[in-house]
């Protein structure tokens, strides 16, 4: 049986582009906006491509936030993909009175580049490797944050992966970054199988 | 460091891909699916697909086309056509875009802009300009070149990023389909004007003039028939561009 991973549908995201991409990987896709659904998932994605402050605000609307908080609690995985991750942290400069889920420690911050957004491929830094990914982001978690595991360079780093345990994030987009991409989300549905199995 | 991107355009209508001179005497040019799969396995990093005929037959771009060639690929799709409101937006992204350009609709209604990148944010909304040149600069052209806006096509694209627009797809009306090389006064021109990501399209002519687009100051260059008719590969193309000390995705 293929590994069900369940995508949390909030109103704004590129979730077909997405679907698309897990299926390639190998999994069982569904979409979800009601607090059962989310309570029964075996892993979780909160996709990218929307304002944070429009994720927060539609998350809280559908009372997501407690199920989703639980469903990290419970180890399951999850992954935040660019404002997905970002909605993992505390909060964020793109909507000052939105708060985050606050499952990574600190603040998304407006990154400093020489364009804005930054736009296109570039380099994950990680493990002394540094494949390509693609971007489209004004807003990213600085490098420093504690749960940081992967910088990206574009006029500061920042950090453009986070991990810990099974809670994963990503502020590029794998459902779009090529071979690097497809084997990011191939690792993230063998983990939501191995929960099947656990 | 961020690599310069080069972009592969489907313009399609009826299901096929097709490539005209000036936006006019289209011809036919191939599957959508077919060709969408050969650029990208040839290293293309984006591909734009614009239905050229939706806003003048007052519907929005082809979702079935859509859906089909975002489903294949594993690069970001950006699409166009036919988009009046934020809901274009939704139902676009559902059919698997990741980016949506604008055009005819941001014209008529620039705040369309501001409200689409509140609920998308910026870096999903692309802003199309089809632009001439005309005594003194260039102006703006809405429903497929057909009718002339009163707007200058460089103020229009500082205006249009202040209100929320995250990239800038300028096409030269006058070079689109002629091989005559991108109008690179046009791409010089709005790079100084905007800190927003540009991408050049219309005038691709061979691997040179991609690197000439970028070396002007744009963070893409797109090109179309070049392709499709294959008069160079992406390969080729990327391999110019680096050669020019343009950073470029191998």
């Amino acid at each position: 049986m293929k590994p069900r991973v369940t995508i949390v549908a909030l109103g704004a995201a590129n979730r077909r582009s997405l679907a698309y991409a897990l299926a390639r990987a190998g999994a069982d896709v569904r979409f979800a906006d009601e607090p059962r659904e989310i309570a029964a998932c075996d892993a979780l994605v909160i996709p990218g491509v929307a304002n944070v402050g429009y994720l927060a605000d539609a998350m809280d609307r559908r009372a997501l936030r407690a199920p989703i908080l639980e469903a990290i609690a419970a180890g399951r995985p999850c992954l935040g993909i660019c404002a997905g991750f970002q909605l993992f942290f505390e909060g964020s400069e793109e909507a000052p009175q939105v708060r985050g889920l606050g499952v990574f420690r600190g603040t998304v911050r407006r990154l400093n580049g020489p364009k804005s957004p930054h736009m296109g491929w570039n380099r994950v830094e990680r493990d002394g490797e540094a494949p390509w990914a693609y971007f489209a982001h004004t807003y990213a978690p600085p490098a420093g944050v504690p749960d940081a595991s992967a910088i990206t360079r574009y006029g500061e780093a920042f950090a453009s992966a986070g991990e810990r345990g099974n809670l994963r994030g990503v502020q590029f987009h794998p459902e779009r970054s090529g071979r690097y991409g497809a084997t990011l989300l191939q690792r993230f549905v063998a983990l939501a199988s191995n929960g099947d199995a656990g | 460091m961020l690599a310069r991107r080069i972009i592969a355009c489907l313009d399609v209508r009826d299901g096929r891909v097709v490539k005209g001179t000036k936006f006019l005497d289209l011809r036919d040019a191939g599957d959508p699916l077919a060709c969408a799969q050969r650029y990208v396995d040839g290293g293309v990093d984006e591909i734009v697909v614009l239905d050229v005929s939706a806003t003048l037959e007052e519907r929005i771009a082809s979702l079935r086309t859509i859906a089909a060639v975002a489903e294949a690929v594993d690069v970001p799709v950006t699409v166009g056509g036919g988009v009046r409101g934020v809901e274009d937006f939704a139902r676009l992204l559902d059919a698997g875009a990741d980016k949506v350009a604008v055009n005819s609709a941001a014209v008529a209604d620039p705040e369309l802009l501001s409200r689409a990148a509140r609920r998308f944010g910026n870096q999903c909304v692309v802003l199309s300009i089809d632009a001439r040149r005309v005594a003194g600069g260039y102006e703006c052209y809405t429903h497929a070149g057909t009718r002339a806006a009163p707007r200058d096509a460089i103020a229009w694209a500082r205006e249009a990023q202040q209100l929320g627009a995250g990239e800038i797809l300028l096409t030269s009306i006058d070079r689109d389909g002629t091989r005559g090389g991108f109008d690179l006064e046009l791409i010089a021109a709005c790079a100084r004007a905007v800190s927003a990501p540009l991408v050049a399209s219309g005038g691709a002519r061979d691997a040179g003039s991609f690197a000439d687009a970028l070396l002007a100051g744009a963070d893409a260059a797109l090109g179309a028939s070049v392709f499709h008719d294959a008069d160079c590969t992406i390969a080729e193309v990327k391999r110019c561009c680096a050669a020019a000390n343009l950073a470029m995705r191998t």
